[in-house]
């Protein structure tokens, strides 16, 4: 799925956003090793962990794109960094569960007709 | 879904059951007896080789008949079971070339509803020069798609493979970084140099991650955990990329239990950056193929973790 589309349907506000990739995992977790173990490649990861270690995770799991939730305060630096690496970053008020809910039943619906 | 496995997996078996012959599906120890045989003859030899018929042949090989275990049964009901075969035998026997290719054997088999075919030399000869069962067929397709299987998975190792040329210019080359302290800032930038360095070589995407995951867990474990240290990574003489953390100390003073799952000793402040979730170590030695632990309360922890690579030759 494009990223854009969910970017759209979920209303994420947009930090970095370079090339409209395909995204066709999700993973949600704040534990750095959690993620380190567990999200697959491709991914959009779902977070409150906004620091430029984040990013550091995404890079070497191949994330491509991190949405931080409930408004979590993004550091300038963080943003430099996630520009230089070419990971989107995203922004909502929302909760964690409520947007992997979202982007979860947006990526099976798609997956469905496919 | 499901369908479209099935139709795959059929189309594999479809041409392979028009590209294997006969003759290499069929078993050539043949067990046949002359039209003097006694249908209790070929009983005890049905009974003993667990077979269900015998083809009859003459002197030159050449197929006269056939005898079932229908007809051994009948020639029981019937009382003729010690007489000859020759006057009760089959004697309209299908046949087929060991030159054609097995579809022609299930094509005979399910048309005339037998359970085996006696196999001729050519097309025009009677000469008799196997058997063919549909347990025949399938052994051989069995064997096939295992010998495909097997190929493809060679392939596939040989795709994850650096040439040999490359590692030998990297086995000097040596990555040393130092991590310090409590500097969560800075702490992954050695894993992502890595990371960078193995794609570089053209190592398989997988292994670079694994490699990358190691390097980034050690170093966050420096960072968190000890007073500083170092990450040095290189590729050894047996082909492994053998990444070595160490640092000045405190030391682990219980390594069990600094690799049991969900076991930290991170503060509060580091947990709420979400780390020390006591998955680190266990990590590392799920992802690597040798792993290596020591630790002194005086000068500080050694980890030594290989990751295969994976040469081509």
């Amino acid at each position: 799925m494009k990223l854009s589309k969910i970017v759209d349907v979920c209303h994420l506000e947009k930090i970095v956003f370079g090339t409209d990739c395909e995204i066709s995992n999700g993973y949600c977790g704040d534990l750095m090793s959690d993620v380190m173990a567990n999200a697959r490649t491709n991914s959009i990861w779902i977070t409150i962990q906004a620091h430029k270690n984040s990013i550091a995770v995404a890079i070497i799991k191949d994330i491509k794109a991190i949405v931080f939730t409930n408004n979590v305060p993004v550091s300038q630096e963080m943003i430099d960094k996630a520009e230089e690496e070419e990971i989107a970053i995203f922004i909502t008020g929302k909760d964690s569960f409520t947007v992997s809910g979202e982007i979860y039943s947006l990526m099976e619906d798609k997956t469905a007709k496919d | 879904m499901k369908n479209r496995f099935s139709k795959e997996k059929i189309t594999l078996v479809n041409e392979l059951i028009y590209e294997i012959k006969i003759k290499d599906a069929m078993t050539r120890q043949l067990i046949f007896f002359d039209k003097n045989a006694t249908f209790r003859e070929i009983q005890l030899k049905l009974k003993a080789k667990k077979i269900s018929g015998v083809p009859i042949l003459n002197k030159m090989k050449d197929i006269i008949g056939i005898v079932s275990i229908d007809d051994v049964i009948s020639a029981f009901d019937k009382n003729y079971v010690d007489q000859r075969i020759a006057d009760y035998m089959t004697k309209k026997v299908f046949t087929v070339p060991q030159n054609f290719s097995i579809i022609s054997a299930i094509h005979e088999l399910e048309k005339h509803k037998i359970g085996r075919l006696p196999v001729t030399e050519s097309p025009n000869s009677k000469k008799i020069v196997g058997i063919i069962t549909i347990s025949d067929i399938l052994n051989r397709l069995l064997i096939e798609t295992q010998t495909i299987a097997e190929k493809i998975e060679e392939e596939e190792i040989k795709k994850y493979q650096l040439p040999e040329d490359l590692i030998k210019n990297s086995l000097k080359k040596v990555l040393k970084f130092d991590v310090k302290g409590d500097d969560f800032d800075n702490a992954g930038q050695a894993a992502s140099t890595i990371k960078k360095y193995f794609k570089g070589l053209g190592a398989d995407k997988d292994i670079t991650r694994r490699i990358a995951i190691i390097c980034y867990e050690a170093e966050m474990n420096i960072c968190l955990h000890s007073l500083g240290g170092t990450i040095v990574v290189k590729i050894d003489e047996n082909q492994n990329a053998m990444i070595c953390a160490h640092d000045k100390g405190p030391g682990i003073p219980d390594i069990d239990l600094a690799l049991t799952p969900g076991y930290t000793t991170a503060s509060e402040k580091i947990r709420a950056l979400g780390f020390g979730a006591g998955m680190g170590l266990p990590n590392i030695k799920n992802f690597a193929d040798e792993f290596e632990l020591k630790s002194s309360l005086i000068s500080g922890t050694e980890l030594i973790a290989k990751v295969k690579l994976g040469v081509k030759k």
